[in-house]
């Protein structure tokens, strides 16, 4: 494996940003995989970025492969095989526009046939993908991206500009209804886009956002050819490397390897390596017994008993991935008693978190501190976890009772659902908190029911989805503009609004980091929520698939992955 | 014989009337709001009683009733003032509703305002042309139109008052202006041959329906054609052996096969030949259309499941009558006159022990049919009973009732076959 040298010169051509990120990476103070994003997202390329930070740990991927490396098992020099089939148990639901994707088994589907801009990896690294390259300027609000060029859709055509512009045009208009819209608030409508040339494409964002390559990763985000009319199964036309050869909603789906794709493999031919490619709708269960008896090679997201189910049989490989998933145990912060701070840190006192883990999810996954940011998350501050303490929390509780004039325990009802893991942590919960001095009933309806009441039950347990940067999901749901959204527990703190906006528009991740300090420790110190872990997840597949990726949010990427016998 | 057949044939068409009404009424009562179920719980009670009108819901049961079953085009032609006739889409091939306007298939809409006329070319294509002067008025002197718009509605648009609608999409709901005010869902109705669209899967529930139709037949035939000879014949051969240690084994192997739920039946066949030895495939995976014919094999483990629940129950039927008929008079009587034992047997007692078990078989069809849902389950095999139950699931009213009238269709047929074999087995049943 050569090993690059790249000078500070060539670093300080790409971006001033970068030689000052490459010191705080070799004096230690950022990771590696921190110092790999921040040159990415100020427009150096992964190779690059890779062959700087891979000096220092010998271990890393192969500088010669830019943007498929970033798994950290080494790939096996020669030896790829080609040909096979994979067959993956999923649910397939209706699909027609990609931009209005709703469900990541939908995406699974697109991703074989499309591709997007960007690409978020298993590492939360996220490259350039059909971009050779992305350049933001100093005040993170104009946007270069880069297309790579000599890229060809299935139908013969060349990826340009005017795909990429067609593609945002769909994304920002409400008629479409995407939930890109959203994610793209900073751009003002398609005045925003601008085609620099056929290659070169520039946002001008309205306000600094550091999230922009995330974004182009976003599920729906898939690059549409410029003549897409609106569904993707009368017209499965995309970039990426494999070709619909059949749909049919709640039966299966199936691919064929294409010819021309534009990425090489090891063996110096195009990938992908398999031939072809079937997804089967079944029920979770009988997905098990499939994947079991070998009548097909992965499941799509297993839940924790069918991990339990698996995990131990011969010739399935299990990857756990850490995401930023959660159970999230919120408070509504305008409702007595969770007004008053003391009950709140009483109750969060009250969780013995690898108790709960362990109940809830046999253990598989990390301890969390009670803030919305995930170690995963780039620029995450490092915190204690915090220690169970019953007395801690009474000693709280007494002090507000004693105010109010009331006795303890204190009643309170915890409503939550009956999903995932959620009624094992209530039980937990009610038990671990009763020493504390609470008295918790529980109120657990089916799925649909407890989203029917999600952000008006006064103490609950909701489920919150992977994001790759704390600065996505945080204003989603701690600022006082989503009240009435999803501010699921009224919380707004003005420091904390002002510290979220500055950590937005801060690329730096060493600076960035100093801020996510702060807030965690607002967050902890007097936000509305606990939060006892994250959730792992897991890719199981048969062990003669090689270069399987987990991805937290259970992407399935199979465009380098190869079967060995 | 033939005033039989026409009366069968009358009391299926009542039987099919008064199950369609049954179900489209308890649907209407059990499955509760299904506009929660396809928007999603996170939507607001606005945008349901929107899309409810969208669907038609907002009508009276009875009218959405009649409309399934004859259809409305004809009841709202005289609303639009052309023919409504059905033009299959080039690519899809689905049937879409177009107004004939002179010979000019036309659809309309309504944007800013501005009442739009879409003119089908003989390629497929569309053009547009603005037709404000086609605005209507009314008693009160509000103007408004009726037309078609381009999702297969007859709708009324009152001017300068779009009515605001929330439009399904996959990232959830938006906001539209410039809807209209009433919404009527057009539809051939059952009785030309349209069962509507699936509201699961938004295609026509025909274009999902009969794959699934065949591959249940295709388990149900294969399980048919194994239990009954296998039945029959245990079940013969313990009634004359009455009291001996083969009739012993037949008959509480059958009890024992017959106690076990199919569920609890299939689950250990799943992990004995699925699982630990991997002889069959576990379970009942498609991976194309026609996979039970390339590989038959996936059908053994849900055919053995239903061999082991329904051998036992008629080969014990079939035993008892056996036995019944050979302690009878006439038998003894023919063992007495010296006839071969094997003679007595072939000729005298089988057929008339077979008469109960074959009214037991015929009712099996039935539940071979329409109840495979726990076989289907377990073994995610793509069949009517899974097709019904998830349907049901979802409140989705046109799969289940395209489905129901085709099980009963199915159930009246077996009873005929049925009768007419009696008649067969027992020169003395005539059907006049």
């Amino acid at each position: 494996m050569k090993k690059n040298i790249i000078s500070r010169e060539q670093m300080e051509e790409v971006h001033p940003q970068i030689p000052k990120a490459y010191d705080q990476f070799t004096q230690g103070r950022i990771s590696r995989r921190e110092f790999i994003r921040m040159a990415t997202l100020l427009g150096m390329s992964a190779s690059l970025a890779v062959a700087c930070g891979g000096g220092e740990e010998p271990a890393a991927e192969p500088a010669a492969a830019p943007d498929t490396g970033g798994e950290e098992a080494a790939a096996p020099t020669g030896g790829i095989k080609r040909g096979g089939t994979w067959t993956g148990s999923m649910n397939l639901q209706l699909l027609d526009h990609p931009a209005r994707l709703s469900w990541v088994e939908g995406a699974n589907i697109v991703r074989q046939i499309g591709e997007y801009l960007t690409e978020t990896g298993p590492d939360n690294i996220t490259r350039p993908y059909l971009l050779e390259k992305w350049e933001a300027s100093a005040d993170v609000k104009t946007w270069d991206l880069f297309l790579r060029k000599g890229i060809k859709f299935n139908n013969g055509d060349e990826l340009t500009a005017d795909d990429v512009l067609f593609t945002f045009g769909e994304w920002l208009n409400p008629d479409v209804g995407s939930s890109m819209l959203g994610l793209l608030s900073y751009l003002k409508g398609m005045e925003s886009v601008e085609k620099v040339d056929d290659y070169h494409i520039r946002l001008h964002l309205e306000t600094a956002n550091i999230g922009v390559p995330e974004h182009l990763f976003h599920y729906p985000a898939i690059v549409l050819h410029r003549d897409f009319e609106g569904d993707i199964i009368k017209q499965p036309v995309g970039t990426g490397a494999f070709t619909l050869e059949e749909y049919a909603e709640g039966e299966r789906a199936v691919f064929k390897r294409r010819e021309d794709y534009w990425r090489m493999g090891e063996d110096g031919k195009p990938l992908p390596y398999l031939d072809e490619l079937i997804y089967v709708s079944t029920d979770k269960d009988a997905g098990v017994a499939a994947l079991q008896s070998g009548q097909v090679d992965t499941l799509y997201d297993p839940r924790p008993s069918d991990f339990q189910a698996l995990k131990d049989v011969p010739g399935l490989v299990v990857r756990p991935v850490s995401t930023a998933q959660c159970l999230v145990l919120r408070m509504r912060v305008d409702l007595e008693p969770w007004d008053d701070n003391r009950v709140r840190t009483a109750l969060k006192m009250c969780q013995d978190r690898p108790k709960i883990l362990q109940l809830a999810y046999f253990g598989e996954g990390d301890l969390s501190i009670d803030a919305h940011m995930a170690p995963v998350h780039p620029a995450y501050c490092e915190k204690d976890i915090p220690k169970y303490d019953p007395e801690g929390a009474k000693a709280l509780l007494e002090e507000y009772a004693a105010e109010k004039g009331i006795e303890l325990p204190l009643k309170v009802t915890l409503a939550t659902k009956n999903d995932q893991a959620e009624p094992e942590i209530a039980q937990a919960l009610k038990e671990q908190a009763a020493a504390g001095g609470f008295d918790i009933s529980l109120d657990i309806t089916d799925p649909a029911g407890y989203w029917d009441r999600w952000t008006e039950v006064d103490l609950g347990i909701t489920s919150w989805t992977h994001r790759p940067l704390a600065t996505m999901v945080l204003p989603l749901a701690y600022i006082e503009e989503a009240i009435g959204a999803w501010n699921e527990t009224r919380w707004f703190d003005d420091e904390f609004t002002t510290l979220l906006r500055e950590a937005e528009a801060t690329l730096d991740v060493e600076a960035r980091r100093a801020i996510m300090c702060k807030l965690e420790d607002i967050m902890q110190e007097r936000g509305p929520i606990g939060n006892a872990f994250w959730k792992s997840i897991w890719n199981i597949t048969h062990e003669r698939f090689q270069n399987v990726k987990a991805h937290p949010t259970a992407y399935d990427l199979l465009y380098d992955v190869w079967i060995d016998e | 014989m033939a005033r039989f057949l026409i009366r069968s044939i009358i009391s299926t068409i009542v039987t099919m009337l008064l199950v369609s009404m049954a179900l489209f009424f308890l649907l209407e009562v059990g499955s509760g709001d299904i506009t929660v179920k396809i928007l999603g719980v996170f939507s607001t009670p606005e945008q349901r009683a929107s899309y409810r009108s969208q669907l038609g819901l907002d009508a009276p049961a009875w009218q959405r009733y009649v409309d399934w079953l004859a259809g409305n085009d004809w009841r709202v032609k005289s609303r639009v003032g052309y023919p409504l006739v059905t033009i299959p889409n080039k690519e899809s091939g689905e049937a879409e509703w177009w107004a004939d306007v002179e010979g000019q298939p036309t659809r309309w809409k309504l944007e800013e305002g501005q009442l739009l006329a879409l003119k089908r070319q003989g390629d497929g294509s569309t053009t547009e042309q603005i037709v404000s002067g086609d605005w209507q008025t009314d008693e009160s002197g509000a103007e408004f139109f009726w037309g078609v718009d381009t999702k297969n509605n007859a709708v009324k648009w009152m001017r300068g008052e779009g009515a605001e609608v929330w439009v399904l999409t996959k990232a959830g709901l938006r906001k539209e202006g410039d809807g209209p005010q009433t919404y009527i869902p057009l539809r051939k109705g059952l009785l030309r041959g349209d069962a509507g669209e699936s509201l699961q899967f938004g295609r026509p529930v025909s274009a999902t329906l009969w794959s699934r139709v065949r591959n249940t037949a295709v388990l149900a035939g294969v399980a048919f054609i194994i239990v009954m000879p296998l039945a029959l014949f245990l079940g013969i051969i313990a009634g004359i052996n009455e009291g001996k240690l083969l009739d012993r084994i037949i008959s509480i192997g059958g009890l024992g096969a017959t106690a076990t739920p199919e569920f609890v039946t299939g689950i250990f066949l799943i992990l004995i030949f699925g699982i630990w030895l991997k002889w069959l495939p576990a379970v009942a995976i498609f991976t194309s259309a026609n996979a039970i014919f390339e590989n038959p094999l996936l059908l053994a483990l849900p055919v053995m499941t239903l061999t082991a629940v329904e051998l036992g129950y008629i080969a014990r039927m079939t035993r008892a009558s056996m036995v019944e008929v050979m302690d009878s008079a006439y038998i003894r009587t023919a063992i007495i006159k010296g006839m071969p034992y094997r003679r007595v047997v072939v000729r005298h007692a089988i057929r008339n022990a077979l008469m109960a078990p074959i009214t037991i078989i015929m009712l099996h069809v039935n539940w071979l049919i329409g109840g495979l849902v726990v076989v289907e389950v377990i073994f995610g095999y793509p069949g009517l009973g899974k097709y019904i139950y998830d349907a049901a699931i979802f409140g989705d009213f046109n799969a289940v009732e395209a489905a129901a009238m085709v099980t009963v269709t199915i159930a009246i047929a077996t009873r005929l076959i049925g009768d007419l074999a009696y008649t067969l087995l027992n020169p003395r049943i005539r059907y006049a």
